[in-house]
């Protein structure tokens, strides 16, 4: 059984169909792929999944129990965590803060022994950002924000995680560590999802890769079977006729 | 049956002109994402404009025209070019804020020109006799007038907006300008236009509200009537203007009903009638369906550097003793005034917490004050006469009363986002000081007899804890000090704590934090609580300074006057609130008192210190509009000039030094306890300044050499010492300008 699941999603935006009967599933340790062109669909799915967008019709589904009706905090406390492609950081607070924050709420709701403090460390640690702990958010590049993003997801302990372009606006070093980061969490048993315009980078740390256009799933399957299929390539680049 | 038909048709009459109130409401917040809170203030202006037109012999029908046809669009046009332009891109609370400015502005301005205490009326156009009968039930032609006005405009406004290039262009506007500058429309425009259109509904509801209202024309009234029309315009959501329409005659015919229906003896109906509207808006808040929880849609330029506890622990002893001092020079009225001030600043801090940590807004924090003193007058009073004295566990028992209240009004906001929050207080604020702060009746309640408010006003005798008797004018400042100093280091504390981090969270980007896990309902529900309790406490110390308190110690205007200050001030400041609120409480009025006493003591220029009197009013809320520009207050900057005197030590004795001889030269008498206060202030504000002056007279500071040429002019000797700098061989290249740079340098020699 998928961890995550979505049934048949749609979403509307007025009369616009934004998302349009989208099947999703992401598994346990596995890094699970969702890309399409600009406009595609890719985040309205991630809002749906996480609950920022209700949907006008189907399910998401979380270890097998329904969730499409819960709020994005209970969702969170269930184990889903994620970033932002439009960054939302706590631009008052540091990166050290940023991070913590994320202990303090599960503090908070009731996890009493834990040791924020250690934890934030730890996680700091582990995504390369204890040399910019100390600093004001809004004062780092574009890219180690992202993975300060990371950070603070990765710090509520989450079973599925979704990442939305995390690696725009990174280098190429930034990208490479990044790469070996995830594919490190995915062998610890994170479910991981990565929306994402660099296409090297998903084709080589994903093991599923599902394709939307125009709100459409329009292929689903490994690596391989993606960039070989014909509504793929006509998606990114074009039919014949029109690029003749 | 003649009853209700007459009932109903002014139902309707009243619904119409709400309907083009909140019409226009609605036009400008799709338009600029602006809710305008002074639209009753603009409506107010243009009518006291249109009796002044008629006063000066003009016929009404011209009046008129010149209100709707020129003043009303004007004002708009002005508002959007001067103020609300500039708002794009600041958070909900400046924006909120500086209409607030706007509405006190106005306000303040028309007490100005018509002096209050004058009668005025308007009259119902072509009279009050020109009438004709349907049903048997007598219509006048004013009131077909609003009937047709409020259906001419609804349908005006629903063609403009769905079929008219100009209406997409204004709904546009909102969502995205810079796409619609793509496309060749000019957003600022379309605003523009919308804020005109908006302020001429607002104008033409106020002519067309006064006379069906009784008539008499008064500013706060007549602002306050507009107002209402917010509870329709929340019936459409802010953005359908066919349900706002239904929304007013809802609330038109409503407040009609119970004036037919219900008993007219004592207060309660009349207080009811005047209240309905808010009680509405607050029972269509309950029912409006969950906001999309939304990211941080605007990167604000507010910048706040929270304070170490230790450090607020160290200010808090130094204004402790500060202040100390400063009573030893004082008169024991001055004292008094000072006491008042500081238990201003103390509601203040209940703001510092709510809009300054949390990004929440309460426009009625003085209403939680009442709500604290109602319940320690009644609870906490023992002993009579001048032996009456408040206890501790009445103020306890207040502020908790007032934390509790804070939580059932803020409920039914906090699943929707920070205007409707703002709108929940003021509906609050507004049901209070009408139903509660008149009530003068006497009720029975199970079986208990009791008056809420008996006499219209109550006396709140002094605290006294064991040995400690506030009635002693220099123990109640100092107490008031204490806990202003105790809250302020404890919010201090609670903002560098997990809780603090969370609610900073939220501001910044409540989609993320809710993602983290975190309950925003109940996070919110715990902080306005919180900021409650404060006020609460705040408004019994205020009462008890006072004295004797009235419902005009409560109002909407000072609760905005006092909001407004604090912003100004620097509302993520402990030391915003504090100078917000002695400003609040003692400034203004001490200031207006002086210029009135003086106006009093020189008869041949009291002319002059009336109207100064006045221009501090206006002048503050100036201020407040200006607050877009520098939404972090002027504390803010104040403590950024003294970060940059770290370098100057002499300067920083040398200030303390002239505060000592001041202080001495006042104790001793020479100079008077007010002169003390302007030099000392002066004193602070002209540190910094010297301070850089004689910084820049050391040079101590040179330019690096990556800057050079940016703040002065690009001279050969830098251009030699960056060649020198990078290694190339500089020392032989000819000194001559700017072409070298361009092409020379690479010519082959």
């Amino acid at each position: 059984m998928p961890l995550l699941e979505t049934r048949d999603i749609t979403v509307r935006f007025g009369g616009n169909t934004a998302v349009d009967g989208v099947g999703l599933t992401m598994d346990e340790g596995r890094i699970t792929g969702l890309i399409g062109p600009n406009g595609a669909g890719k985040t309205t799915m991630f809002n749906t999944i996480t609950g920022l967008q209700k949907p006008a019709s189907g399910q998401v589904l979380l270890d097998g129990a329904d969730i499409t009706g819960l709020s994005p905090a209970k969702r969170a406390r269930r184990g889903m965590a994620r970033t932002f492609q439009r960054l939302e950081l706590f631009l008052s607070l540091s990166v050290r803060d940023n991070v913590r924050v994320a202990g303090d709420v599960l503090r908070s709701a009731g996890r009493k022994r834990f040791d924020v403090d250690e934890a934030t460390d730890k996680v700091l640690e582990r995504t390369g950002l204890t040399d910019i702990a100390g600093r004001d958010v809004s004062d780092i590049p574009i890219g180690r924000a992202r993975v300060v993003e990371v950070a603070r997801a990765l710090m509520t302990s989450p079973r599925v995680l979704l990442l939305d372009e995390p690696a725009s606006g990174q280098t190429e070093r930034e990208t490479e560590a990044f790469a070996e980061m995830l594919a490190g969490l995915a062998g610890e048993g994170l479910a991981i999802c990565l929306v994402e315009h660099d296409l090297p980078l998903v084709m080589r740390l994903c093991s599923t890769i599902h394709v939307l256009d125009y709100g459409e799933l329009i292929a689903s399957g490994t690596p391989q079977e993606v960039r070989e299929s014909p509504k793929v390539i006509a998606a990114y680049i074009g039919t014949e006729e029109a690029v003749s | 049956m003649t009853t209700f038909l007459t009932y109903t048709i002014l139902g309707l009459v009243l619904g119409a002109v709400y309907s083009i109130a909140a019409s226009g409401l609605v036009l400008t917040y799709n338009t600029s994402g602006i809710f305008n809170f002074a639209h009753g203030a603009q409506a107010m202006f243009g009518t006291f404009l249109y009796w002044q037109f008629q006063q000066w012999g003009w016929p009404a029908w011209l009046a008129l025209v010149a209100v709707i046809g020129v003043v009303g669009p004007a004002m708009g046009a002005a508002l959007h070019t001067v103020i609300m332009k500039g708002l794009r891109g600041t958070a909900d609370v400046t924006k909120i804020i500086v209409t607030v400015a706007v509405l006190l502005g106005t306000v303040y301005l028309a007490q100005w020109v018509w002096d209050p205490d004058e009668a005025r009326t308007v009259d119902m156009f072509f009279g009050t006799g020109a009438k004709i009968s349907v049903g048997g039930v007598e219509v006048r032609y004013h009131e077909l007038v609003c009937l047709a006005a409020a259906v001419a405009i609804a349908a005006g406004l629903r063609v403009l907006f769905t079929r008219t290039r100009a209406g997409v262009v204004m709904r546009g506007s909102v969502d995205d300008p810079d796409l619609l500058r793509l496309n060749g429309h000019d957003p600022e425009r379309a605003a523009m236009l919308s804020w005109a259109l908006g302020s001429t509904l607002a104008v033409t509801a106020g002519v067309l509200i006064v006379p069906i209202s009784g008539g008499a024309l008064d500013a706060d009234q007549l602002t306050l009537l507009v107002i209402d029309a917010f509870a329709a315009a929340m019936f459409g959501r802010l953005r359908s203007i066919p349900r706002t329409f239904a929304g007013a005659m809802v609330l038109g015919l409503a407040a009609n009903y119970v004036l037919a229906y219900l008993p007219s003896a004592g207060t309660f109906t009349g207080n009811l009638r005047v209240s309905l509207p808010m009680i509405i808006l607050f029972v269509v808040l309950v029912v409006l369906p969950q906001d999309r929880l939304r990211g941080a849609a605007v990167r604000t330029r507010e910048r706040y550097r929270p304070p170490t506890v230790r450090s607020a622990a160290v200010w808090g002893a130094v204004l402790i003793a500060g202040v100390y001092l400063y009573s030893l020079l004082l008169s024991d009225s001055g004292i008094t005034t000072f006491a008042l001030g500081m238990t201003f600043a103390i509601i203040a801090l209940s703001l510092t917490v709510l809009t300054g940590y949390a990004g929440e807004l309460n426009l009625a924090p003085l209403s939680f004050g009442a709500v604290a003193t109602v319940v320690a007058f009644h609870f906490g009073v023992h002993g009579t006469g001048l032996d009456a004295r408040l206890n501790v566990q009445g103020i306890l028992l207040a502020v908790v009363a007032a934390a509790l209240v804070g939580g059932l009004v803020a409920l039914p906001a906090l699943r929707l986002r920070g205007l409707y929050l703002a709108l929940a207080t003021l509906a609050f604020g507004e049901f209070l000081s009408n139903m509660v702060l008149r009530d003068t009746t006497e009720h029975k309640l199970f079986g208990i007899k009791f008056t809420l408010f008996p006499g219209g006003s109550l006396v709140v005798p002094p605290l006294r804890i064991g040995p400690l008797d506030l009635r002693d004018g220099t123990s109640s400042l100092m107490t008031a000090t204490v806990l202003f100093a105790l809250i302020g280091i404890g919010l201090a504390a609670l903002r560098s704590s997990g809780y603090g981090r969370r609610l900073a969270a939220m501001k910044d980007s409540p989609a993320a934090t809710a993602m983290l896990g975190q309950n925003l309902v109940r996070l919110k529900l715990s902080v306005f609580m919180i900021s409650a309790a404060i006020a609460g406490l705040g408004g019994v110390l205020m009462a008890s300074a006072t004295g004797t308190v009235a419902q005009e110690n409560f109002t909407f205007v000072g609760s905005l006057g006092l909001l407004m200050l604090v912003v100004v001030a620097g509302i993520g400041y402990i030391s915003g609130a504090l100078a917000g609120g002695l400003m609040a409480g003692v400034g203004s009025a001490v200031l207006v008192a002086t210029f009135n006493d003086l106006a009093l003591g020189h008869e041949s220029m009291a002319n002059v210190y009336t109207a100064l009197g006045h221009l501090v009013l206006v002048m503050t809320a100036l201020v407040g509009m200006g607050v877009g520009r520098n939404p972090s207050g002027f504390v803010h900057d104040i403590a950024d000039s003294y970060r940059s005197l770290r370098g100057a030590r002499p300067v920083l004795y040398g200030g303390g030094a002239v505060g000592a001889v001041l202080y001495v030269l006042a104790v001793t008498g020479v100079i008077g306890a007010w002169t003390f206060a302007i030099a000392a202030l002066c004193v602070v504000m002209l540190l910094p300044v010297v301070g850089r002056m004689v910084m820049e007279e050391r040079g101590s500071r040179e330019t690096p050499l990556e800057l050079a040429g940016v703040d002065e002019p690009y001279t050969d000797e830098l251009r030699g010492k960056l060649d020198r700098a990078l290694g190339l061989p500089a020392a032989h290249r000819p000194a001559r300008p700017a072409p070298a740079l361009r092409g020379e340098a690479n010519a082959p020699a």
